[in-house]
């Protein structure tokens, strides 16, 4: 009879979770006309230090790579002020929604001894391919604060294939046997993200209609968040201007 | 027997509801009570929060956070338990020790290092500390347990092994940290820090010091394979071939041979390709 | 009346309540221990005499090694097995950081110890003058009571390693009756890479069974073990286990410090006197009780009776017609969770020319009748830990003669019989220094030693105070 009561009292239990919402539903992404997008600019204003150059001398097989001195790359302006490498992506409004990372992997190159992208963006549980396309053997080592941290040797040509399995904006990438090798791994949730390329500009794609907050990183000028209203079948411009 | 009311049951199902949910919530929160198995051994956290207590907290502080009163005038600092990010195990980069690497390690202490080693406490205290210190950070409950790196046989060491070692020190890049004669002196060697951002050297492998993890020669391949996580030293997994590991490793005696007796070191020149 | 109210000494209380406050949120900070109120326990007196203890908690190797004082001392000064082995090890934890070279240049190797007490004392049966001041009146026997503040020895210790495996210890010791070193020695670790070759030279303290250095009573009066340093009556030949010895001692144990074991040769008088001393003991686990252990020991020696004169006047060390004596125990030291007893068993014996003080080379001075002297005696401690920085302390030590030197000696006379009991509480206990309040209550009855009647004597002692350690 004790039995009977504590399996109704579960059942119970386990059905008010569902019904108000504290499991989270998966919701399908797939573009219908009743999702839009957000997309922007991102600038910068005020005085950008040049970057230095960076000294690869200690690594034969990097200086031959690059013939011309590489550069720092934390803060990249384009031409108007345009940011390069700030991820952009929705940091409000998905509560209660799960979202299955795509199968598809997403390739971080360490070429002429450099990160390539500089600033990587995927979802958690989502295939990090790491590909060393150079002719000398690097070290893959994340620094998380909210995932596990592993280091691993990667020489030319081996694959290797990670994952983070919690979000976290963003994950400092480094090589220790090449130390001005740094990027950024930055892990979502859902695919509501979006890095800024060479014209600073950003879309996240296939939003539901909704109230969202939506948030700009940057590994050296830090964060802005803003509100934005998406309506179906009217897809909002955002910008986000950092100053100095 | 009593007849049973509508209202005896909502009662009842009320209260065992209440009780149910209860434990499911204080269950998910504090998780089962720590426990640690090593051989024979159960420690539980219980007891290993009052040794810890007497041995551990002025070094690893209260949170087990590596922020004890003592930790500023510590270098290397004192393990952050929070992390669950181990120098010494038997495991993959990335994963959970397993109780007995943090048994170990709490066993043989850590060579140059504040952490001196425990033998002389009893073998049931040190698995009680490996239980409470397991208790202080929540990926314990939360990762699925991994196995151990299963250790290749060794290969007998010969001229022709110690020299592809010798290649192989090249080629994989330990001389950018660990210098041309392994002395730790390497053109990175200055830039390296570990994940709390302190500055640290790379082991000097000429020195004939004890290491961090062991000294045996399965040590010195199982610290290859799994990396010291939490230090620039990387695992080698998916680097090298077993073969190749043990080259290395006979490599690296050489290197402690070499400053023992003061002869020179088969140096490995660069090569420009 | 409030600290307020009372004006002078307003200060000096206040400062000691916010130590003690300060003690209790580390206390609890730690322990989680918050419930003893250190004032509130004031019931028991004591009433002590300064202390002739040795002081044995170093804060200079906390400081060191950034570990508490907890982490090698069970209760400071009592030792456990991390903190025994440390020591067995030569001062040295064997991390590669043990040798002055791997410390910071500001560190010193130094620690001091001192107590600061108030004490009383009762002794049941003193000869004094019938009329004082007038030493021709005639003595009678009576009780005589001393009580006040006093501030005790002062313990300079500076211990440690001179290089790697080479370990030393020197202890001022800087009391009333003058400064003199106690301890004075350099030990040579680690021999033939070996941990069962150690050589020790100079003044030390016997590795004795349980060592007077982890006592944890501070009375002159029941603060010591008095089996160490018993001397029949009739006997002036007071040397045994307890007191620094001047020679060498080869000693070594096992990695886990289970087995142990001390061999020591010394010479009491710097004269031609061949002593030596062995130890040896181990330790097992029960499970779910802790770590006991087990040992025996023995000593023996030999003393000079008379000495070498030029005009009348002793030539010092010139000592002639030694005659020998010996000690020879057992003991255990037993742990049950939170308890733990110590056992200690001793016999002893001195050659009749020395149990009578008569040189050997005048037997006929002996009374008639006479014989070496030997007895028994030992002791039980019990401690209950309830936590590093809380020990309750109870012990019963007696001494019965079995064979008393001269017919004329009732037949139990020297028989001693002392209980002691008291408390340590240690509010402060870091890596730097430690404070501890002590109370304890000792009473000693010593068979037929009153001077005048020869009846039982019986001294009690109460004491209260400090026990400061940096």
């Amino acid at each position: 009879m004790k039995v009977k009561y504590v399996a109704f009292a579960l059942a119970a239990f386990l059905g008010a979770l569902v019904a108000g919402d504290w499991l989270p539903r998966v919701v399908p992404v797939a573009a219908d006309s009743a999702s839009v997008s957000v997309s922007g600019v991102v600038k910068f204003q005020g005085a950008v230090l040049p970057p230095t150059k960076i000294d690869m001398s200690t690594d034969p097989n990097c200086m031959k790579a690059h013939p011309s001195p590489g550069t720092t790359e934390d803060v990249v302006v384009g031409a108007n002020g345009v940011l390069e490498d700030a991820v952009v992506y929705v940091s409000g409004g998905l509560e209660g929604h799960a979202f299955t990372p795509p199968a598809e992997p997403v390739v971080l190159e360490q070429k002429g001894c450099t990160y390539k992208p500089h600033v990587i963006a995927l979802q958690a549980n989502q295939k990090l391919n790491v590909v060393n396309g150079d002719s000398t053997t690097h070290n893959i080592h994340p620094s998380p604060a909210n995932n596990r941290e592993w280091n691993m040797t990667q020489p030319p040509g081996v694959p290797l294939e990670e994952s983070f399995a919690r979000e976290e904006i963003a994950i400092p990438v480094k090589c220790n046997i090449h130390p001005w090798m740094r990027g950024y791994v930055a892990v979502f949730k859902h695919p509501f993200f979006a890095v800024t390329g060479k014209d600073g500009s950003f879309e996240l794609k296939n939003l539901p209609a909704g109230n969202y907050t939506v948030t700009v990183w940057h590994g050296k000028l830090g964060t802005q968040s803003q509100q934005v209203t998406v309506a179906a079948g009217q897809p909002a411009k955002l910008d986000f201007v950092f100053k100095q | 027997m009593r007849v049973i009311t509508m209202r005896v049951i909502t009662k009842r199902v009320i209260a065992e509801t209440g009780a149910v949910a209860a434990l499911m919530l204080f269950a998910s929160l504090m998780g089962v009570a720590q426990q640690s198995h090593i051989g024979n051994l159960v420690g539980n956290a219980k007891s290993g929060k009052a040794l810890y207590q007497r041995y551990c907290i002025f070094c690893h502080g209260a949170n087990g956070d590596g922020n004890g009163d003592s930790a500023p005038y510590i270098d290397p600092k004192p393990r952050d338990f929070t992390k669950a990010t181990y120098k010494c195990r038997s495991t993959p980069s990335g994963s959970l020790p397993l109780d007995s690497d943090l048994y170990d390690t709490i066993t043989r202490g850590v060579h140059a290092s504040g952490m001196p080693s425990w033998r002389p406490l009893l073998r049931q205290e040190r698995a009680d500390l490996v239980a409470y210190v397991k208790s202080f950070s929540s990926r314990f409950q939360e990762e699925p347990a991994v196995a151990a790196v299963s250790l290749p046989p060794q290969t007998p060491t010969s001229p022709e092994s110690v020299k592809r070692g010798g290649e192989l020190f090249r080629s994989m890049n330990c001389w950018l940290c660990h210098g041309n004669d392994g002395r730790g002196n390497g053109p990175s060697a200055s830039s390296l820090t570990d994940s709390k951002g302190y500055a640290l050297k790379p082991f000097d492998l000429s020195s004939g010091t004890t290491l961090k993890c062991g000294d045996s020669d399965q040590g010195i391949l199982r610290d290859l394979i799994t990396g010291l996580d939490g230090t620039p030293m990387p695992s080698f997994s998916s680097a090298l071939k077993p073969d190749q590991m043990w080259d290395l490793v006979h490599y690296l005696a050489t290197l402690r041979e070499a400053a023992k007796h003061h002869t020179a070191v088969a140096a490995v020149e660069p090569k420009s390709e | 009346m409030t600290p307020e109210q009372s004006g002078v000494g307003y200060k000096s209380v206040s400062k000691i309540i916010s130590i003690i406050r300060g003690g209790l949120e580390n206390m609890s900070k730690q322990f989680g221990f918050a419930s003893v109120n250190g004032m509130g326990a004031l019931l028991l007196l004591a009433v002590v005499m300064t202390a002739v203890s040795p002081a044995r908690a170093i804060p200079a190797f906390a400081r060191k090694y950034g570990l508490p004082c907890s982490a090698c001392h069970e209760a400071w000064p009592m030792l456990n097995n991390f903190g025994q082995t440390f020591k067995d090890n030569g001062y040295q934890l064997g991390n590669g950081r043990d040798a002055p070279i791997d410390q910071r240049p500001e560190y010193w190797p130094i620690a001091f110890r001192l107590t600061p007490q108030w004490h009383r004392e009762s002794n049941s049966r003193m000869a004094v003058d019938q009329v004082p001041g007038n030493g021709g009146s005639g003595q009678v026997e009576t009780s005589v009571t001393r009580y006040g503040f006093d501030t005790s020895f002062i313990d300079l210790l500076t211990a440690g390693t001179l290089s790697k495996n080479i370990s030393f210890f020197v202890q001022p010791f800087i009391g009333t009756g003058g400064t003199f070193l106690s301890q004075a020695w350099v030990r040579f670790d680690n021999l033939a890479q070996s941990r069962w070759l150690n050589l020790k030279v100079g003044k030390f303290v016997l590795d004795e069974p349980i060592s007077q250095e982890r006592v944890l009573t501070l009375s002159n009066i029941g603060g010591e073990y008095y089996n160490y340093f018993f001397t029949p009556p009739g006997d002036h030949n007071f040397n045994g286990i307890g007191g620094s010895q001047l020679g060498a001692e080869l000693s070594g144990h096992s990695q886990n410090d289970y087995t142990r074991y001390a061999v020591a040769t010394f010479s009491q008088y710097p004269s031609q006197t061949f002593n030596v001393y062995a130890h040896i003991t181990q330790a097992f686990e029960i499970p779910r009780l802790g770590l006991q252990r087990a040992g025996v020991f023995g000593y023996l020696g030999e003393a000079p009776t008379y000495f070498q004169t030029s005009g009348g006047a002793v030539i010092n060390g010139a000592g002639l017609g030694n005659r020998s004596y010996y000690r020879a125990g057992a003991y255990g030291m037993w742990y049950v969770g939170k308890f733990d007893f110590e056992t200690l068993y001793q016999h002893g014996q001195d050659n009749v020319f020395l149990g009578n003080s008569v040189p050997a080379n005048q037997p006929g001075s002996l009374p008639l009748g006479a014989a070496g002297p030997s007895w028994n005696g030992g002791f039980v401690e019990a401690h209950y830990l309830q936590s590093p920085r809380l020990v309750l302390i109870g012990r019963y030590e007696l001494v019965r003669m079995s064979r008393q030197a001269s017919p004329q000696f009732p037949t139990d006379a020297g028989n001693l019989d002392t209980w002691t009991a008291g408390y340590r509480w240690y509010p402060i206990m870091n890596p730097r220094a430690g404070l501890a309040w002590v109370q304890e209550f000792s009473r000693i009855l010593n068979a037929g030693q009153a001077p005048l009647t020869g009846r039982n004597g019986i001294n009690s002692s109460l004491l209260m105070g400090f026990d400061f350690d940096f």
